[in-house]
């Protein structure tokens, strides 16, 4: 087993306090960047590793450091810890194990864009973690870490957290913006994206936990070191959350290009019960339903491969669906889910995911016909394409590829 | 010539013994046919509440600009017809109507039916403004007349609820 | 200059400036692009999806940077693998949009089918119905019929009140949410909004009293469904039932289109009424919008407490006469008052009546005056905003000054308008006595105290003071300098805490600083006086006058006094005693009420209301506009340019009494501002942008079913008056006495006879008030909300007190024609009455 480099804590005990963290080399890589390095120097180092955001979209992190808007001050630095996907809960382990490495990544992010101010917006139900957030970024302050002058160099940074109210849009970057400044957490119309038109109108970086938590190692070990993880266009680890019909479910850390099988089987341990796998979600609810043959199951993750069998990695959180499961329950709560998450402004994701939910619990309770089963696929693909957000478009990803490859579920 | 005069005293006498083609009016009357356009009827619900909600487009579909339509709010105390709206006013000039039956067909409700009865006359131009009292139908079995005191929320929709069509 | 583009919409060759929306660039070629929750006058949001269009751009080779061509030389075009939204997506060079191929159709229909899947269709009881975006864009895009389950609709509550004018009906709504965004935007009264999400989305208000707003009869009017209605019109008519007639709101100074909209209706004994108003389209005045007291103040003209027959006073009561008599009397006792007549109009009637009035009056040498507490119209009549002259255009390089006028109380519309030129970077410096609401927008905020104004304007004149508004770190000095460099500057003067001696000191102060600063004879430059009444501009430009201090003998010497639509006793009890009125004074009062002036009439004329007659009224920037006859008129009453003229024929001069057109002619053959004005110039119309109209004949698909469309006239800019500006001399002010100072303020919904009879607004106009700072209510025993008793002019009143930490200390600010009768600042005595236990 190599080192853990997300989910340190599993090798280093104690590195929630900050002393064992710092005597881990914690900070080194913050003071090396505000002492030594220019703000474009990270950016570049960032860019040269590869690292690729890991809230879904996998977008080049350091580029879109480099987009934002130099005319337009002052930067922001949002990190998005929403995690609100079913079946996500990766975000949520490094905060509460590995803070201080994943409020460095922040810290230096923000170094980074030259921000003097970050933001960590968690979802509501994370309050624990807020306050345990809170009482760690005091720590910091109380240390000199964080602060006026950090180091002796004029550089200045605060952290806070914000709190959510419990609403899955609010994972989305712009609606997560709209509800920092107090408004109800709608998405923006994109463009302008936020590095150039973000938070209170300023450009402002938004990343996932688990990108920033990479950073300090980036910084800290190089980019040469990171690129020897992962494949070559998706490079470094990920932290693969693994749920379902599973007799080990759990994070696991593994180079990104890992395939399904090494992950399921290899770390899983498999289905129970003596099933068979059926289908594989490899992006929680959001993800389209891959059929689990042996070609899919040797498929590497990382963000090139999987597409190939028609679907997105996402924030890998990889929900394993054996034979006792039907598509039509499956495809029921989800849409469920969809309604129920829906921030209402747009019309097709409001009004479509409302019929949805209603065709699939009618569906999955057994009292349609055939007739139904293609209303809804046809209803999902009225959806597509034509949604304000991804919301919109991601809810319809389990029913079409649901029911376009699993039809024998759909045969009352 | 005897023969002509004979034929027709024949054709007289058969005729005696025919059944009469007219009918002795308006002692006995004839029943109309099924699809027959007489005199409108506003129509009520079983429970008296009436079916027209006033929404005009019998006027609007008027040809002959007979009918007259004002609505108004219903409330639950005061409540004539199922829904916001009714109509407080509903006057229909017969000098005018043609009997067309576009207000029946414009009627999203079924309130306004041309019905049975033709004998329509009048000694004074302002008799032929037939007002809503006149149009509305009688109230049937157990229903009440309208207005009716109501129970909030029971009646908060125009068009009752309407059901799939089953089968 | 902005950079023009040219592209390719359905094959049409457009060239628009650079940043133009699909949608407005479709409308300039006549496309029409189906939307629901754009609008043109609010940012784009792209939330109902219905705007889908196929977009191509040229591409472009990476290598070079040069457009790629295909086989004939033409641009490759690259198509988008999704749809755009037509309303949030700028034109860009060499674009293709293809809004008409089966792809965008699909979509379309598609979206519909979505909207109506939550949508109620009960078509038949919306009061939208007829003239519903919804209902259009259905029929002409919608998929006709649903595969949605009945069942499964949702049932929402059909009716909420937002406030008392305002009622939601939840199914019907679509979540477009340009209410809520014209709250936020335009007129930044965010008192609506969004509450929960997804289909549970709903407007809510958040203001105590609801929708405390006074745009918010607007939401109505741009809502593409009938979710927003007004108490008003709630189930009043069908659209299609309805005719409509163009007037001017006679509510204020700005002259706002209106469109009134009639209906024979049973309920009033089948007489043709107003069923609603509507504002239409003028953009250089109201743009589409108007204010609620302007929506539902109109209830006056139908009042059941209007004269209807001429009154004589016999054996010391009015009592009912024929016309013949009520005339031949009043025509003998004005000749034979002769010099001794004096004529006192006010700024509600139109052009035409005060023309003949004055014509009247001075054929028999007697004196027509202004009924006004405000001065300074010969002033904007010479250095008043010059043709042409639009608060939409201006913006930066313009200074607008607004000089004691709270202008969302007195005119909401320009609130509106500078508000808007504020916010596109116009310098706005509002000068006023105590906090308005329009000081959030300005760049300067000059505080001084009552009585000061007219100084205060004189300082920036001369560069001094060294005043500053705590939390608005900016002078006087800081303020003239921006207001003498701008490019353009206007001035509006109000009539905040003042009586007609400070508003005349404070006109000539204003008109000097422009003159000084050079800011006058050109478009966007100038004087406008916000005045209290719909026509005192035109009063002024027909030669009446206010009474000030130095006429007051024309009104003691006075044999005959004829006042036309006015109230003096009511608005002052005190009046007989002040100007020493003898009770052998012979009085006729024209009116459409028996005020209190008319009760001490001794012939009483029955006018008729602006509804019901043409006419035309200037407006504040001196733009004549023409209003039409909407409702019939009340039998046995006449228009006052009628009644006036047979007056006059009864005393043996010939006056035109026939048509107001006619008096109209005379008007211009004998004002030389009016020089070449008519009526059919003044009912000539323009292309307007962005263009509305009616949906009944598809035009308005864009973006609205409602008639905004103006087919009656826009209205024409008077010239400023050619004679050169006299250095104007100010007369010194100041105030007398001691002890608490009580000022006259404006407030938009008031008890005037114009606005009560509106039973809906009585809830906004609420108790008579006084408004006191705390810390003078605490001296005298007062507390918030309690009854006091004041004592203003040796009469004694009752109101409730404000308690406002805005109003300045030793300040009670009274609202006008609310009760307590005040013309201008007066000291005054309040004492705590019996407390209200709330």
């Amino acid at each position: 087993m190599t080192e853990h480099l997300l989910l340190r804590h599993r090798d280093i005990p104690n590195i929630d306090q900050l002393d064992i963290y710092q005597q881990h080399g914690g900070f080194d890589a913050f003071r090396k960047a505000v002492t030594t390095m220019q703000p474009d120097a990270v950016i570049d180092l960032v860019k040269a590793s590869g690292l690729r955001g890991r809230g879904g979209a996998g977008f080049p992190t350091g580029m879109k450091w480099a987009f934002t808007d130099k005319k337009n001050w002052p930067h922001y630095v949002v990190c998005n810890a929403d995690e609100s996907e079913p079946g996500t809960f990766k975000d949520r382990e490094i905060m509460e194990r590995n803070p201080f490495q994943f409020l460095e990544g922040v810290m230096i992010t923000a170094y980074a864009v030259q921000a003097n101010l970050a933001y960590v917006y968690l979802r509501g139900e994370f309050w624990q973690i807020a306050s345990q957030l809170d009482r760690q970024i005091a720590e910091l302050e109380a240390a000199g870490i964080l602060g006026d002058k950090l180091f002796g160099a004029d550089y200045s940074l605060r952290l806070r957290t914000h709190l959510g109210a419990g609403a899955y849009i609010c994972g989305e970057e712009t609606a997560m913006l709209e509800s920092i400044e107090g408004k109800l957490g709608q998405p923006r119309l994109r463009p302008p994206f936020p590095p150039s038109f973000g938070l209170f109108g300023k450009p402002t970086v938004v990343n996932n936990v688990e990108t920033l938590t990479n950073v300090p190692l980036i910084v800290a070990r190089g980019a040469e070191w990171y690129r020897s993880f992962g494949t070559d266009k998706s490079p470094g680890v990920k932290v693969f959350s693994l749920s379902g019909c599973i007799n080990r479910p759990g994070n696991y850390e593994l180079p990104l290009g890992a395939t399904f099988r090494e992950l399921i089987v290899g770390r899983g341990l498999g289905v129970p019960f003596g099933h068979k796998i059926k289908a594989i979600m490899p992006a929680g609810a959001s993800s389209s339903l891959i059929v689990a043959t042996d070609e899919a199951l040797n498929t590497p993750m990382d963000y090139e491969s999987v597409p190939k069998v028609g679907a997105q990695l996402g924030s890998a959180s990889v929900i394993v669906i054996d034979d006792s499961v039907d598509i039509r329950w499956l495809l029921d709560k989800t849409l469920h889910f969809f309604k129920h998450e829906s921030c209402g402004k747009c019309t097709p994701c409001r009004e479509g995911t409302y019929w949805m939910s209603h065709l699939a619990e009618r569906i999955a309770s057994d009292h349609a016909a055939q007739a139904e089963v293609d209303l809804l696929y046809s209803v999902a693909s009225q959806i597509k394409g034509k949604c304000l957000c991804a919301l919109g478009e991601f809810s319809i990803e389990a029913v079409l590829s649901g029911i376009e490859r699993f039809k024998e579920d759909f045969v009352s | 010539m005897l023969k002509e005069l004979g034929r027709g005293m024949w054709t007289t006498l058969r005729s005696m013994f025919e059944k009469p083609v007219t009918i002795e009016y308006p002692e006995v009357k004839r029943p109309v046919r099924a699809r027959f356009k007489g005199r409108h009827e506003l129509k009520r619900y079983d429970n008296g509440l009436e079916k027209c909600i006033g929404c005009s487009l019998c006027a609007a579909a008027c040809p002959a600009d007979a009918i007259f339509v004002e609505a108004a709010e219903n409330t639950d105390e005061v409540r004539f017809s199922p829904g916001e709206r009714y109509a407080s006013t509903y006057e229909i000039n017969m000098l005018r109507c043609i009997f067309c039956g576009y207000c029946e067909d414009a009627c999203p409700t079924e309130a306004i039916v041309l019905g049975d009865n033709y004998e329509l006359s009048f000694t004074d131009r302002r008799q032929a403004i037939y007002p809503k009292e006149m149009l509305l139908e009688p109230v049937r079995g157990e229903g009440k007349t309208t207005p009716q005191k109501t129970e909030p929320g029971e009646f908060i929709r125009s068009i009752p609820l309407m059901e799939n069509p089953k089968d | 200059m902005t950079k023009l583009v040219s592209l390719t919409i359905d094959g049409k060759q457009v060239t628009v400036p650079e940043g133009t929306l699909f949608v407005d660039a479709a409308k300039r070629v006549g496309i029409d692009i189906p939307v629901f929750c754009y609008h043109p006058k609010m940012e784009p949001v792209g939330m109902c999806r219905m705007c889908l269009v196929d977009v191509g751009r040229p591409m472009i080779d990476r290598a070079t940077g040069q457009p790629v061509m295909d086989e004939n030389g033409a641009p490759k075009i690259q198509f988008g693998a999704k749809l755009d939204t037509a309303c949030t997506t700028p034109v860009s060079e060499g674009m293709v949009v293809i809004g008409a191929s089966d792809k965008v159709k699909a979509a379309r229909k598609d979206i519909v089918e979505f909207i109506l899947t939550s949508h109620p269709l009960d078509c038949p009881v919306c009061d939208k119905g007829g003239e519903c975006p919804l209902q259009n864009l259905t029929m002409a895009y919608g998929p006709g019929e649903t595969r949605f389950l009945y069942d499964d609709k949702l049932h929402l509550a059909k009716q909420v009140p937002l406030g008392e004018l305002i009622y939601l009906d939840r199914e019907r709504c679509i979540q477009c949410g340009r209410c809520v965004r014209f709250q936020d935007e335009i007129v930044d009264d965010p008192v609506i909004g969004f509450f929960n999400r997804g289909r549970s989305l709903e407007i809510v208000t958040h203001s105590d009293p609801g929708f405390d707003s006074v745009f918010s009869g607007n939401t109505t009017d741009i809502c593409p469904v009938g979710a927003l209605t007004t108490a008003d019109f709630r189930f009043g008519a069908r659209p299609w039932e309805l005719k409509s007639t163009s007037s001017i709101c006679s509510q204020c100074p700005v002259g706002c289109n209106i469109t009134f909209n009639v209906r024979r209706e049973a309920a009033s004994g089948g007489k043709t009424v107003i069923k609603r108003v509507m504002p239409r389209q003028n953009e250089t005045v109201n743009e589409i919008w108007i204010c609620d007291k302007g929506r539902f103040g109109y209830h006056y003209t139908e009042s059941d407490d209007r004269l209807t027959t001429p009154l004589i006073r016999k054996n010391g009561e009015l009592t009912p006469a024929s016309w013949d008599e009520a005339l031949g009397l009043v025509a003998s006792r004005f000749s034979a008052a002769g010099e001794g007549l004096l004529t006192l109009g006010s700024g509600r009637l139109s052009n035409e009546d005060l023309f003949n009035l004055r014509q009247l009056t001075e054929g028999v040498k007697g004196k027509a005056a202004l009924y006004t507490h405000m001065a300074g119209g010969d002033l904007t009549a010479q250095v008043g905003v010059a043709p042409g002259t639009d608060f939409g255009e201006m913006g930066k390089g313009t200074a607008i000054l607004v000089a004691a006028s709270d202008l969302y109380e007195e005119a909401p519309i320009w609130f509106l308008r500078i508000k808007q030129a504020a916010e596109r970077g116009a310098t706005l410096i509002v000068a006023n006595a105590r906090p308005t609401k329009l000081e959030a927008y300005a760049s300067h905020v000059i505080r001084y105290r009552y009585g000061a104004e007219a100084e205060t304007i004189a300082a920036m004149t001369v560069d001094r003071g060294p005043t500053t508004v705590a939390g608005h770190p900016s002078s006087v000095a800081d303020a003239s300098k921006a207001f003498a460099e701008a490019e353009n500057a206007v001035i509006l003067f109000g009539s905040d805490g003042l009586g007609l001696e400070g508003s005349q000191a404070l006109s000539a102060a204003c008109a000097n600083l422009l003159v000084a600063t050079r800011h006058v004879g050109r478009a966007n430059n100038g004087l406008v006086g916000v005045w209290s009444r719909a026509n005192d501009q035109g009063a002024w430009d027909m030669g009446l006058r206010p009474l000030t201090v130095d006429r007051r003998p024309e009104l003691q010497s006075a044999k005959a006094i004829y006042v036309v639509a006015a109230d003096p006793f009511g608005d002052d009890p005190g009046l007989l005693a002040t100007f020493n009125l003898q009770p052998a004074t012979f009085l006729v009062v024209q009116d459409l009420f028996l005020t209190e002036t008319a009760r001490r009439a001794d012939v009483v004329l029955p006018a008729q209301a602006f509804t019901e007659r043409e006419g035309a009224y200037t407006s504040g920037e001196r733009r004549v506009q023409r209003f039409y006859p909407a409702a019939p008129a009340r039998p046995d009453t006449w228009p006052d340019f009628a009644i006036t003229a047979q007056i006059a024929q009864k005393m043996g001069s010939i006056l035109e009494g026939r048509v107001p057109a006619a008096v109209f002619t005379q008007i211009a053959a004998t004002v030389a501002a009016y020089a070449g004005l008519s009526y059919r110039k003044l009912a000539e119309t323009n292309d307007q942008w962005p263009s509305v109209g009616s949906g009944v004949r598809r035009k308005g698909l864009y973006f609205s079913g409602t008639a905004y469309e103006n087919k009656q006239g826009v209205g024409i800019h008077l010239p400023l008056s050619p004679t050169p500006l006299p250095p104007v001399n100010m007369q010194s002010f100041h105030l007398q006495g001691e002890g608490l100072l009580a000022v006259p303020v404006t407030c938009l919904y008031d008890r005037g006879q114009t606005v009560y009879p509106s039973a809906l607004l009585h809830q906004r106009i609420g108790e008579v008030w006084v408004a006191l700072h705390p810390a003078d209510a605490e001296r005298l025993g007062v507390v918030a909300n309690s009854r006091v008793s004041l004592t203003l002019g040796g009469a004694e009143f009752d109101a409730t007190a404000r308690l406002d930490e805005s109003v300045p200390q030793g300040v009670a600010l009274i609202p006008r024609s609310m009760g307590i009768p005040i013309n201008g600042p007066e000291a005054v005595e309040i004492r705590a009455g019996e407390r209200v236990v709330l």
